[in-house]
């Protein structure tokens, strides 16, 4: 059985008397594969919290966090060899350069001296701050600073990292640039990523799986990739012209309607059915159609599901029982 | 292939030992501390003292230079216990001048930008940490009070005869513990007034209230309400009456030594206590 990434076993945790988590259990990625998993939830919902027990800052009241097969409380030294952190805040040693900090942090995570200066150079280069690198970080920028933090995560060659809020104020092309550094980390270099972020859209973009959290249990565990080649199927067409026959067609192709008015309509297509042929059945019937989209929103659907916000998913509706077929809205 | 052409390559080589890692903080806080012009001008105004008790061994070993004069002279010129307290105090003053010039850059920088997260999200504890920035003090302090005593008394027993050394054991252990526990103790007011302080000059001020302002207060209060706990306060005399118990000396009127070890162990309790509820990796709103 692959090992997971981050094991949670009925996790309940307190801060002073208030308890913050809430017995939360799952299996999160797989050690080794360079999956990201995104920490999804509210203020408030315990996403830090979690982190920072993973992290051992917290010790938990009962049940334990296990990451990369070691407990997070017992063998804290252990799991710290193995992670790199990014923190929300804006953390870092004003007074140091660029190559001094990444060198001293990298020292500490275990890179043998002579090594951790080729890597703090190496790294700074890679998150573009190769021509800072001899700047005291005091004077970096905002995004220079964030991009530093990125870098003392990984210098030392992590097997997991995590990050908290990577993108929060950062320019689009930083964010961009942001983005797709933490791709790289998992598809390139293969780490296990944890992004704690309330940007949906970063999370769907980076991620493969996504946990949500909300008053300290985990409400929603799913997984991206799966959803995403669910999302394939699911089309929203809007079309002008008589289209009852149109819909029979469709359904006699194996797809499920849901005419949301008349000529709009939203279609869940069987696995096998090409595109192609969807536009080959309006023209057929004598529809032009006026928009065809490939539904790309859905983590934020599974997110405003699981906080409560929606009874459920467009995709649901249309395969369920209940709801009515063709023109029944 | 340089640098900036090779691109990110993730280490997966073999770690540093522990210890050698937690060297890493002592390494780099000597390097900042030794780049500052006053610690270095400080440190070696403090070695002025030793160079003259060290000419003062050599005359007192030397009867030719002074062989005219009377008994009392050679009495005065005696290497004791009272001779070894007479330079443990002025060098103790050095060293508290240097931890309030040298200690209030050991952690604020850290704390100022909340970098304490990312030390203890690296396989560092606490205790390590604080042992880590403590180290670089020590080792600058020991270098104005027990190195230079040692030298003294090594010094001592080559001019001397054999019966000296044998005779005068206790000044060498006495000088080495109470030394050790001295620069303990300025070493950690220092770190926890940097840990508290993010002013440097207002940091250093501290330590130097902490030893000259507080010992002020307790002879004070000894003097007003007429009491002997006033020495509970005082660090100095405190000190000072452990260096004398560990020397075979007599002991100030009126302090114990059962005293002045509790002084400093509450002293030490407290100030380590300050330190705990300061260093944490993140502020938790309970």
């Amino acid at each position: 059985m692959p090992q997971p990434v981050v094991e949670l076993d009925d996790l309940h945790v307190s801060l002073g008397r208030r308890e913050i988590l809430h017995g939360i259990s799952g299996r999160l990625g797989v050690s080794g594969s360079g999956r990201a998993i995104g920490l999804l939830g509210p203020n408030g919902a315990g996403k830090s919290t979690l982190i920072r027990t993973l992290l051992g800052f917290h010790t938990p009241s009962s049940g334990r966090a296990r990451v990369l097969g070691f407990d997070c409380h017992q063998n804290r030294r252990r799991v710290l060899e193995r992670i790199g952190y990014m923190p929300e805040t804006d953390s870092f040693v004003a007074s140091m350069t660029g190559v001094e900090f990444l060198r001293v942090m990298g020292s500490l995570s275990g890179l043998p001296e002579e090594i951790a200066l080729e890597k703090a150079h190496e790294t700074l280069f890679h998150v573009g701050l190769g021509e800072a690198r001899y700047r005291t970080l005091g004077t970096y920028s905002l995004g220079m600073r964030q991009m530093a933090r990125l870098a003392q995560a990984i210098v030392h060659g992590p097997e997991l990292v995590i990050l908290d809020e990577p993108t929060n104020g950062l320019d689009p092309a930083a964010r961009r640039r942001m983005l797709e550094l933490i791709r790289q980390m998992k598809d390139d270099h293969g780490m296990s990523v944890i992004v704690c972020s309330h940007l949906l859209a970063d999370v769907e973009q980076v991620c493969d799986e996504v946990l949500i959290l909300k008053d300290g249990r985990m409400i929603h565990h799913a997984d991206l990739e799966a959803e995403r080649r669910e999302n394939r199927r699911f089309v929203e067409l809007e079309v002008e012209g008589d289209s009852t026959a149109f819909a029979a067609a469709l359904e006699a192709a194996g797809a499920v309607c849901v005419a949301e008015s008349p000529g709009r309509f939203r279609i869940v297509l069987p696995p096998d059915f090409e595109m192609v042929r969807l536009w080959k059945l309006a023209a057929d019937h004598g529809l032009s159609v006026r928009r065809l989209t490939q539904r790309r929103d859905t983590l934020e659907e599974i997110f405003m599901k699981a906080m409560g916000l929606l009874r459920q998913t467009p995709g649901e509706a249309a395969s369920s029982q209940e709801a009515p077929a063709y023109g029944g809205l | 292939m340089a640098v900036y052409k090779r691109g990110y390559q993730r280490y997966e080589g073999p770690r540093a030992p522990h210890l050698e890692r937690l060297l890493v903080l002592p390494r780099q806080a000597w390097r900042r501390l030794s780049a500052q012009r006053i610690v270095t001008a400080l440190l070696a105004l403090s070695c002025i003292w030793p160079l003259l008790c060290a000419l003062f061994i050599y005359i007192a070993n030397h009867t030719e230079l002074w062989g005219g004069l009377d008994g009392d002279f050679s009495k005065m010129l005696a290497i004791d216990s009272a001779f070894m307290l007479t330079f443990m105090k002025v060098q103790s003053v050095f060293s508290v001048l240097l931890a309030a010039l040298a200690g209030p850059g050991l952690i604020s920088p850290d704390l100022g930008n909340q970098g304490l997260a990312l030390y203890f999200s690296r396989p560092i504890s606490r205790l390590e940490y604080v042992l880590a920035k403590m180290a670089a003090l020590v080792w600058l302090l020991s270098l104005v009070t027990w190195v230079p005593g040692i030298v003294l008394l090594l010094m001592q027993a080559a001019m001397a005869d054999a019966s000296w050394a044998l005779a005068n054991w206790r000044l060498g252990a006495g000088l080495v513990l109470g030394f050790w526990l001295w620069v303990a103790l300025v070493a950690l007011v220092a770190l926890a007034s940097s840990a508290w302080v993010r002013w440097r000059l207002i940091a250093g001020a501290v330590v130097l209230g902490f030893f000259f302002v507080l010992s002020g207060v307790g002879v004070l209060v000894n003097a007003i309400f007429r009491v002997e706990w006033g020495d509970l306060i005082n660090p100095l005399r405190a000190a000072y009456g452990v260096w004398c118990a560990l020397m075979g000396a007599e002991m100030p009127a009126g302090l114990s030594l059962a005293t002045a070890l509790a002084s400093l162990a509450l002293m030490g309790a407290l100030l380590s206590l300050a330190l705990e509820r300061r260093l944490r990796p993140v502020e938790v709103v309970r």
